[in-house]
């Protein structure tokens, strides 16, 4: 279902990181658990042709103690993202599918539009604490400063 | 060969194995991703969060005397209850979480040696299943602040020339990073150690498969190697009070030192105090 939002000077669809936003905002502490765990679950297994990158330490994000790996492309004006994430770290493994499901498919412009501070627009930092969020913010940034990078918007 | 000085309160993967369904015992999981219990826990393990369920969201504190004893109650422990805690991370978390139960004066405190690690490395069975224990009526006699320091404790104690030991990593102990390497560099906004501490990272005293280190090489490690000796009265600190928690239970429970404090403060409050001294 196509959602929208109604601005003062325009009527537009609502983006897909806008709908995720909202059903966070209206979950209460379980149903965050459980929307997060069946992100984690379903993140999509990182292609062959990265495994070795992956495997020599390319690609990861440093600010964050969990291993997480990106890869950013833009083909055909569109974004996509690869990641990879341990399963023994089902919150970062969660938020990296969320992003991922968010992102891939939307235009560059699109992410470069999402919230500065996602994670507290999600609500996490109020419903999971605030002292597991830095790690959170830290993918969050790369990805979108690795998308504007990729697609040259200044 | 030396022996744990109590090691009555180390179980092993089997013994909790066993204990599943025993009325008279209460697991809980401890984890440092709030998420890993969701993911799937052992059989009739009850979650406690750090920092959801022991924190108050408001001030800098752990909950109350009231709050704790409606946590417990809902959770279905008693005050006879044998609570037996296993976590991420080397039980890291699963420490920090007995340590809060042994402030509010819980009597029957165990540690699953390994943890969720060895567990799962074990391949023993986990469930996505959430216990429903009924309800108790858990009363808090009287609260253990014999084993938290305050910042005017740390005072008077490095007044005294008492040891101190800073369980951070060698780069936060010397002042060239403010949070562990990879970890955002948040919290203080001074880097360095406080006078007079010894650094021995908290890690020393795990396995590499998240057990902890044998009697004979704690002994090497803590007292040959930093001097500690019995009767010492010992603070322990880090960052905010999580890493130095597994190292009270090792000083504590596996060394038998009476008189150990963990410094919950830590460096978020000591490098953030004005004119508070400062070594590098």
């Amino acid at each position: 279902m196509l959602r929208y939002s109604l601005h003062p000077f325009l009527i537009r669809y609502m983006t897909k990181i806008e709908e995720i936003i909202e059903a966070f905002q209206e979950a209460d502490y379980q149903e965050t658990l459980a929307m997060l765990l069946d992100y984690s679950e379903s993140l999509p297994k990182l292609p062959e042709k990265y495994i070795e990158q992956r495997n020599s330490g390319f690609n990861r994000v440093p600010e964050c103690e969990t291993p997480v790996f990106v890869w950013i492309e833009i083909s055909d004006g569109l974004v996509h993202i690869d990641a990879d994430v341990p399963e023994e770290s089902p919150t970062v493994r969660g938020f990296v599918s969320l992003l991922v499901d968010s992102f891939n498919g939307a235009t560059p412009e699109e992410v470069e539009s999402a919230p500065l501070n996602l994670v507290h627009n999600l609500g996490l930092d109020q419903k999971l604490g605030t002292r597991r969020m830095f790690g959170l913010s830290a993918v969050y940034n790369r990805i979108k400063s690795g998308v504007k990078a990729a697609s040259g918007i200044q | 060969m030396a022996e744990y000085v109590h090691p009555e309160v180390l179980v092993s993967t089997q013994w909790v194995a066993d204990h599943a369904n025993d009325p008279n015992v209460r697991i809980v999981e401890s984890d440092e991703d709030v998420l890993l219990y969701e993911v799937g826990h052992i059989e009739n393990a009850i979650k406690i969060d750090w920092q959801t369920d022991l924190q108050d969201q408001l001030i800098r504190d752990y909950i109350d005397k009231e709050k704790f004893e409606k946590l417990l109650s809902e959770k279905g422990i008693s005050n006879d209850s044998t609570v037996v805690f296993y976590g991420d991370k080397s039980n890291w978390w699963a420490c920090y979480a007995m340590w809060v139960f042994k402030l509010f004066g819980h009597e029957n405190c165990l540690i699953m040696n390994g943890g969720r690690q060895k567990w799962i490395e074990e391949e023993r069975p986990i469930t996505k299943d959430v216990p429903n224990f009924p309800a108790t009526d858990y009363k808090v006699s009287g609260t253990n602040d014999a084993i938290r320091a305050f910042r005017d404790d740390v005072v008077t104690h490095i007044g005294s020339g008492n040891p101190l030991i800073d369980v951070r990593s060698p780069k936060e102990f010397s002042g060239e990073l403010l949070h562990m390497e990879a970890y955002p560099q948040e919290g203080a906004l001074r880097g360095g150690h406080i006078p007079g501490a010894d650094n021995v990272p908290w890690a020393t005293a795990a396995n590499e498969d998240g057990t902890f280190k044998s009697a004979d090489d704690l002994q090497s490690i803590y007292m040959e190697g930093k001097g500690l000796k019995e009767g010492d009265d010992i603070i322990a600190y880090c960052r905010i009070g999580e890493r130095s928690s597994h190292t009270w239970f090792v000083l504590t429970y596996l060394l038998g030192f009476k008189d150990v404090k963990n410094y919950d403060g830590s460096w978020t409050e000591w490098g953030n105090l004005v004119k508070a001294p400062i070594e590098k």
